[in-house]
């Protein structure tokens, strides 16, 4: 028995799943339309849209230029790699979050609710962070802030892990990077790159917490 | 009307037709809303080029070209699940109340999951064909200008989707 067209759309039509959106993405888009409309004069971002249709435009070029850079890189990385592990940076990170944590504002937007904190970067900074719930695998969200690291806005995005927080400092970087970990005054710092943006998460929490915390994190931006 | 007036009328009704594109052409709820939260910010930079077209096959563009570049973006992950127990279990808890005979609840709730199925092992571009057709009520001339292909390919697309949707479903039948 063969289904014709009109019975084929009718089947469609009535049995297949019409998801709805979701009342706390239609109120974090409502709430985004309102901050952005409200901050159109002042914020200095440089629109998104038009970096990428530059992108577009000159992907192949890019693309070119990239692979020439990749064959270079592969001589100098592994030197770079070292001075990449920058324990000046590292102390930086730290004493953000050491001080964030005395004297705060750990947290200028409070919420365990992504589409809250995620539209609060807008016209803070000129990026747009990722920001995933990672509740279900143990590690509420809390908040977000900027931090001021070396001359320039930084989103930080604050996590729950038990009674610690971790801190995820988070800023735009074209490489790539597996978790790289390190040790600052007994505060475990552990930095990866997604090839859109780099991570540094500092926090007192145990080292297998800590990988499994970026490990949530890099298997959350893969479903993406 | 200012340009909030303007997304709040004309465009936020479309919200759930946005969400469903999107939430049909990606794998995850998450992506599928940063897809509808991102398209709807650049619904919002773009208002202006709106100007007195039909909001929701605007609006589905928009979200449609978001969905590919994010696809694009991870295209070396892979990228459909044909079949999601979480997804499986989630609809028949959530599987609509019809009437209370038991028996043909079930197979209310057979026949939703297998057509899902179905449009899900589509591959994307037929399968987004055939969510504008048959959940947007999409004409041809609109898919082809929402896909950018000429109207000749949309025709091919879903002759071809309905096709493969043919076979999957064979088993249903007229009917029901």
């Amino acid at each position: 028995m063969s289904l014709d067209d009109p019975h084929l759309s009718s089947l469609i039509k009535r049995h297949a799943t019409r998801h709805a959106a979701p009342d706390a993405l239609r109120a974090g888009i409502r709430t985004q339309v309102a901050l952005a409309e409200a901050g159109r004069s002042d914020t200095s971002a440089p629109p998104a849209s038009k970096r990428r249709a530059w992108f577009a435009l000159h992907w192949r070029t890019a693309a070119v230029s990239f692979a020439m850079g990749l064959a270079c890189a592969a001589l100098v990385l592994p030197l770079a790699q070292r001075f990449d592990l920058n324990p000046a940076l590292d102390a930086e990170l730290v004493a953000d979050h050491v001080r964030a944590l005395q004297v705060g504002p750990l947290i200028e937007v409070a919420s365990t609710d992504r589409h809250t904190v995620k539209p609060w970067f807008q016209g803070r900074v000129d990026y747009a962070p990722p920001v995933f719930d990672l509740a279900g695998q143990g590690f509420p969200l809390v908040g977000g802030r900027i931090e001021h690291l070396r001359g320039g806005a930084v989103a930080t995005l604050a996590y729950a892990r038990n009674r610690h927080v971790i801190d995820v400092f988070v800023w735009p970087s074209a490489a790539q990077s597996a978790p790289v970990r390190s040790v600052h005054k007994g505060f475990n710092v552990l930095h990866w790159a997604d090839g859109s943006m780099q991570y540094w998460a500092v926090s007192d929490v145990e080292r297998a917490e800590m990988e499994r915390f970026a490990q949530a994190w890099r298997q959350q931006a893969a479903t993406q | 009307m200012s340009n909030r007036q303007v997304f709040e009328t004309l465009v936020l009704p479309h919200l759930d037709a946005a969400y469903n594109l999107a939430r049909w052409l990606l794998r995850s709820e998450q992506a599928a809303e940063d897809a509808t939260q991102e398209a709807s910010m650049r619904a919002l930079r773009y208002i202006e080029t709106l100007r007195g077209d039909d909001a929701r096959p605007w609006l589905l563009g928009i979200v449609r070209n978001t969905c590919f570049t994010m696809l694009e973006r991870t295209r070396n992950q892979p990228q459909w699940v044909d079949f999601d127990d979480a997804e499986f279990e989630a609809a028949l808890v959530e599987a609509p109340h019809l009437g209370t005979d038991p028996v043909l609840q079930l197979q209310l709730q057979r026949t939703r999951l297998q057509v899902d199925a179905a449009i899900r092992a589509l591959s994307p571009p037929l399968r987004e064909v055939i969510v504008l057709r048959e959940f947007e009520d999409l004409d041809y001339a609109q898919i082809a200008k929402i896909v950018a292909v000429p109207i000749g390919t949309v025709m091919s697309r879903l002759a071809r989707a309905r096709g493969k949707l043919r076979a999957a479903l064979s088993s249903i039948g007229p009917g029901e």
